[in-house]
């Protein structure tokens, strides 16, 4: 499998200099990058210098804008490329979006495409913060919140100018409290620093859920409307269960459910759990994890969403569990 | 004990009227029915008849319309009270009871 990161971020927030960084990095060798500009004409690739063995696509356009098989048909053609020996045996795809995109169609796009979901898997999502102006835009610019409360693993940039300041950092655990935060000194970061907690572990060629879904978050706060909620279960769940409770989620949620990531313990399936993963309407196919990755074989699933009452998820959940389960029992209402 | 199906679909229909934003209460009004208002319209939902192949009855405006699950519940309440709500009707394939 070819994984892929996505490398988001506002606009100055220093996503191209990290980038560029990371790809002199012996760890980031046979690296493809597709690098998203707004505008008709793009200067950010120009200003990223890659190994030999990396090669740079360009796209132009907000990827969150345009349709997205604009991104899917990039995909496809390196992809082919690489096929036909035609560019680097790349193995790994960054996808740096646009400073004004949303990150969440990108992250559709891997989903829904068939022919490219069974051959990359999603190493994670990486979200840049300016710690400057971090604040202040988190504040101005949803969009901005957005690419924050959709990551896997948050980069605070621009720390040589500014020590990040503590209502940054709070600002940022509102909006992701799993996600960790990492500090860029100089626009570096240690490839293997960036790259653990991801979901996809390429050296065991598996997925690491714990670090994927993190810390369970302790705190129910708000901003832009954007809220981070665990839902924590001991017992397990029926398969159909689940499927008519994501089924309710993204027909009443939509857009509003940025990210929905979890292990769910399945009654029909106690030693491997599922790893489910949705964004706004989209759900990926679930993965089955060959084994519990610890002793905790709780259901845990963390939501990333706006303006969704955690009271509505829950009760949702608690319905639908009590109905499927009188309905197999044979009982009536 | 776990609490009946009719009471746990109370609570998440009064939760859902709080996340559609729409005015309103659910309560339960005797024999497992809700009685839902919202904006100037009225929802009754029941417990079907156990010789009906549904769980649910919805009647709305005088007409009852089965309901196969609290989903299809959840879509004809939101349909009937929230004006704005555009169907964006979603089918997830069904779970694998295994892995493959």
């Amino acid at each position: 499998m070819i994984e892929v990161l996505i490398l988001t971020g506002f606009l100055g927030s220093g996503k191209t200099t990290l980038l560029g960084r990371l790809l002199r990095q012996p760890e980031f060798s046979r690296t493809a990058v597709i690098v998203n500009e707004f505008g008709e004409i793009g200067l950010d690739h120009d200003l990223i210098e890659a190994s030999e063995d990396s090669l740079i696509e360009l796209q132009t356009g907000c990827l969150c804008c345009k349709i997205r098989s604009d991104l899917a048909a990039t995909i496809h053609d390196l992809l082919r490329r690489r096929d036909e020996g035609a560019v680097v045996p790349f193995t790994r795809i960054v996808i740096e979006t646009s400073g004004l995109a949303d990150p969440a169609p990108v992250l559709q796009t891997l989903m829904t495409d068939a022919a490219i979901a069974e051959r990359v898997v999603l190493r994670g999502v990486v979200t840049t913060v300016d710690a400057v102006n971090g604040t202040a835009t988190l504040d101005r610019e949803e969009i901005s919140a957005k690419q924050a409360a959709v990551a896997d693993r948050l980069l605070l940039t621009k720390t040589d100018l500014a020590r990040p300041q503590t209502a940054l950092m709070r600002r940022l655990k509102e909006l992701n409290a799993t996600a960790p935060v990492q500090i860029a000194q100089h626009g570096q970061i240690a490839p293997r620093d960036l790259l653990n907690g991801c979901l996809y572990d390429p050296l065991t060629r598996s997925l690491d859920v714990r670090s994927w879904l993190g810390a369970e978050p302790d705190a129910h706060e708000h901003h832009h409307g954007i809220d981070t909620y665990a839902l924590v279960r001991s017992e397990p769940l029926r398969a159909v269960t689940l499927t008519l409770f994501l089924e309710a989620i993204a027909e009443h949620c939509g857009a509003d459910l940025l990210r929905l990531k979890g292990i769910v313990n399945i009654l029909e399936s106690p030693e491997r759990p599922a790893v489910i993963h949705g964004v706004q309407h989209v759900f990926h196919p679930p993965s089955w994890l060959p084994r519990w990755p610890s002793d905790d074989r709780r259901s845990r699933m963390i939501f990333i969403t706006r303006d969704i009452p955690r009271g509505w998820i829950e009760a949702l959940l608690a319905a639908l569990d009590a109905e499927v389960a009188a309905v197999s029992r044979g009982m009536p209402i | 004990m776990t609490a009946a199906p009719s009471d746990l679909l109370c609570e998440l229909l009064t939760q859902s009227l709080l996340a559609w934003r729409i005015t309103g209460e659910a309560c339960l009004v005797g024999g497992g029915a809700i009685l839902i208002s919202g904006g100037c319209r009225r929802v009754l939902v029941k417990p079907a008849p156990s010789d009906l192949p549904f769980r649910w009855l919805v009647a709305i405006d005088g007409r009852e319309r089965p309901a196969i699950s609290i989903v299809a519940v959840l879509r004809q309440v939101r349909e009937t009270l929230d004006p704005g709500y555009a169907t964006r009707r979603v089918r997830i394939g069904a779970f694998p009871l295994v892995p493959p």
